[in-house]
């Protein structure tokens, strides 16, 4: 290794520097609005009214008997935890069949895209006419007159399924980005040993996918626990809050009803949830990293 | 001089959106706002528009006006808004099925159950019960109907007799088959578009959807007529009052603030008024109007307005309406959906909107 490439005091210090700008704008976008909003979740704070007063914890304690928060935060587990696993089951499947080589694939692979590339705000108004009454979702119904949507339990299936819709082309893509790095010559010594099409399936390619597996989890966990604008459209987080999620709740709370004291003390709520998954994920992930090197 | 306009977005709650943003942060980019008859109490009490008493006062306001639009813009004996035109709820029907609007709920029922018999594809009474205003407004008007009120003393008062029946005769209307279930996840245009489609023989919505149905190629087209609402005693039913204000951005510069006014009082004159009604069927505000022959001419179907108009009703003036309603539309669609008991949801109401607006009244 040439001399100049040691990291030496001075190659440390050039480093710090030349990250500096990116470290500043990443504090200036993420740290201060989070202080922001924690600083104004311990205040009563009414918009339009300039109502401003010091509570201290009492959002915090009002947020922890909030039947409210407590159906929407169940809500969004239940929608992350069905949703993302139907994702990853179904996109792996898709994976598979896109890394297999048949006549059309690239045409097959770029037309999977297609629910990804449509922005969720319209293709969920176009499923909201399709679970609507008359439409063809409600014939599924027992009653064709009534709608998945205006009933309490099938509004968030129906969510559920348009979101898994969208996103497994995205979970697909990204496993299948993974399929292919694996190597070419581990099958090959895999049918040399005659192993059976189950066996390589999981001795080779799923520990090998591991990694991959773990990213496309972390990006779709978070991503679902966010949930706004498909169910956003679809319901608006009715009927009797069946579907309303914790960024609705906190949406509503603090734009539609401008209380950003509470608001606030929702969207912290929401932010810590959010960081434990990450940090759950990023545990995980380091440990399979580690186990696929 | 020279006036622009700017676009509003067209869903009423992201209008709102838009202007507390731009007003609290300040803006001067316009000079006259067009709000919701909901908000203008709370748009006066930010601050955010300007007393406009020097121009048009409280007293000229209640005489040229409908009385719940002109109590509308009038905060505190001050004027802050002029209506622009007004929205009401009410009952439509099929002539062609129905010789007669039904007065009392009974009747309604009566009327869709003779119908479907006829016919049984035929659904019974279309409404508004998806989660969010318009079912607000529903159930305000079921709670009129049932002879109660839902605000006095400047307050909220949600557990009452009357307010348990109205939520528990909506609940019954979905189970007893007079409203189809689609009618859980329906706004207006849900509604609307299933009862221009021929799909039923009474709907409640605004005004709006009559010049929809007299289309010409509107399968309903000179089959629909119009009524109050029913009320449970047959008495004459008031709807719940929507529509537009014109107001003045208090911080419009002074330069541009006389121009301002004139043009408000300009766009809410009669002359105004009247093109509004023939070129975009936008109900007047100024009850006088609707015994004008021009009026009858430019919108045959607007006089009969006059008296559902008059007798309609405002939801309840408090500067918190935005929190309120959203508090409401969660507990009320949990009623309607039969998740929860009128009884139950309307103290979890309560209990929520008192914590809101408790400490401030």
């Amino acid at each position: 290794m040439p001399e100049q490439w040691r990291d030496g005091p001075t190659e440390k210090r050039q480093a710090y520097f030349l990250v500096a700008p990116a470290m500043a704008m990443l504090l200036l976008v993420t740290a201060y609005p989070v202080c922001e909003a924690a600083w104004l979740s311990l205040h009563r704070f009414i918009l339009v009214f300039h109502d401003w007063r010091f509570l201290g914890i009492q959002n915090y304690r009002f947020l922890l008997s909030d039947e409210r928060f407590w159906t929407a935060l169940a809500n969004t587990g239940y929608f992350t935890l069905v949703a993302v696993s139907l994702e990853l089951v179904m996109g792996l499947g898709f994976a598979l069949v896109l890394n297999a080589s048949f006549r059309g694939r690239a045409a097959v692979r770029a037309s999977v895209l297609i629910p990804w590339a449509i922005p969720t705000v319209i293709s969920a108004k176009a499923w909201a006419w399709f679970f609507d009454a008359g439409g063809p979702g409600s014939r599924l119904l027992l009653n064709p007159d009534a709608s998945w949507l205006g009933t309490p339990g099938y509004a968030m299936h129906a969510a559920i399924l348009v979101d898994v819709w969208k996103t497994t082309p995205f979970v697909a893509v990204l496993l299948l980005a993974g399929l292919q790095a694996i190597p070419r010559d581990v099958y090959e010594a895999a049918e040399v040993d005659g192993a059976s099409w189950w066996r390589v399936f999981r001795s080779v390619t799923l520990p090998m996918l591991g990694p991959m597996i773990a990213v496309a989890l972390l990006f779709r966990t978070l991503d679902a626990f966010r949930v706004f604008d498909a169910i956003y459209v679809l319901t608006e987080g009715g009927p009797a809050n069946t579907t309303e999620t914790v960024s609705i709740y906190a949406y509503k709370t603090l734009m539609r009803a401008g209380d950003f004291g509470y608001g606030s003390s929702l969207a912290i709520a929401i932010f810590l949830a959010a960081l434990g998954i990450s940090l759950g994920y990023v545990k995980v992930l380091g440990r399979v990293l580690g186990a696929a090197r | 001089m020279e006036i622009g306009a700017e676009a509003l977005p067209n869903a009423s709650d992201v209008a709102h959106q838009y202007f507390l943003t731009a007003l609290e942060g300040g803006a001067v980019d316009f000079d006259v706002l067009v709000l919701d008859v909901i908000w203008t109490r709370e748009f006066a009490r930010a601050g955010w528009i300007a007393d406009l008493s020097f121009a048009v006062g409280p007293e000229l306001l209640r005489q040229e006006f409908f009385a719940a639009a002109a109590e509308s813009a009038i905060v505190d004996g001050k004027v802050f808004a002029v209506p622009w035109y007004v929205d009401v709820g009410l009952l439509y029907y099929r002539r062609d099925l129905v010789p007669d609007p039904p007065r009392s709920y009974r009747e309604l029922e009566q009327d869709a159950l003779v119908a479907k018999s006829a016919d049984a594809r035929l659904q019974g009474y279309l409404w508004q019960g998806k989660q969010y205003e318009g079912l607000v407004c529903n159930v305000f008007e079921a709670i009129w109907g049932h002879g109660g009120s839902a605000w006095s003393d400047g307050r909220l008062h949600l557990q009452t007799s009357e307010a348990v029946a109205a939520l528990a005769y909506l609940r019954s209307l979905l189970t007893g088959g007079i409203s189809p279930a689609s009618v859980n996840s329906a706004a207006e245009e849900e509604s609307r578009r299933a009862f221009q489609n021929g799909r039923a023989v009474f709907m409640r919505n605004w005004p709006y959807a009559f010049s929809e149905f007299q289309h010409p190629d509107s399968p309903v087209r000179d089959r629909v007529g119009f009524a109050a609402l029913p009320t449970r005693d047959g008495a004459y039913g008031q709807g719940t009052l929507g529509g537009w204000n014109l107001a003045l951005n208090a911080r419009s510069p002074p330069r541009n603030q006389l121009a301002a006014v004139q043009l408000i009082e300009h766009l809410t004159s009669a002359p105004a008024n009247l093109l509004l009604a023939g070129a975009y069927g936008r109900n007047s505000p100024r009850p006088a109007l609707y015994r004008d022959p021009t009026l009858a001419e430019a919108a045959p179907q607007m006089p009969a307005l006059l008296p559902i108009l008059s007798a309609a009703r405002p939801r309840p003036p408090t500067a918190y309406y935005n929190l309120v309603s959203d508090v409401l539309q969660s507990e009320f669609s949990a009623a309607i959906a039969g998740v929860r008991t009128p009884e139950t949801a309307l103290g979890r109401a309560q209990q929520h909107i008192d914590r809101i607006v408790g400490q401030h009244a």
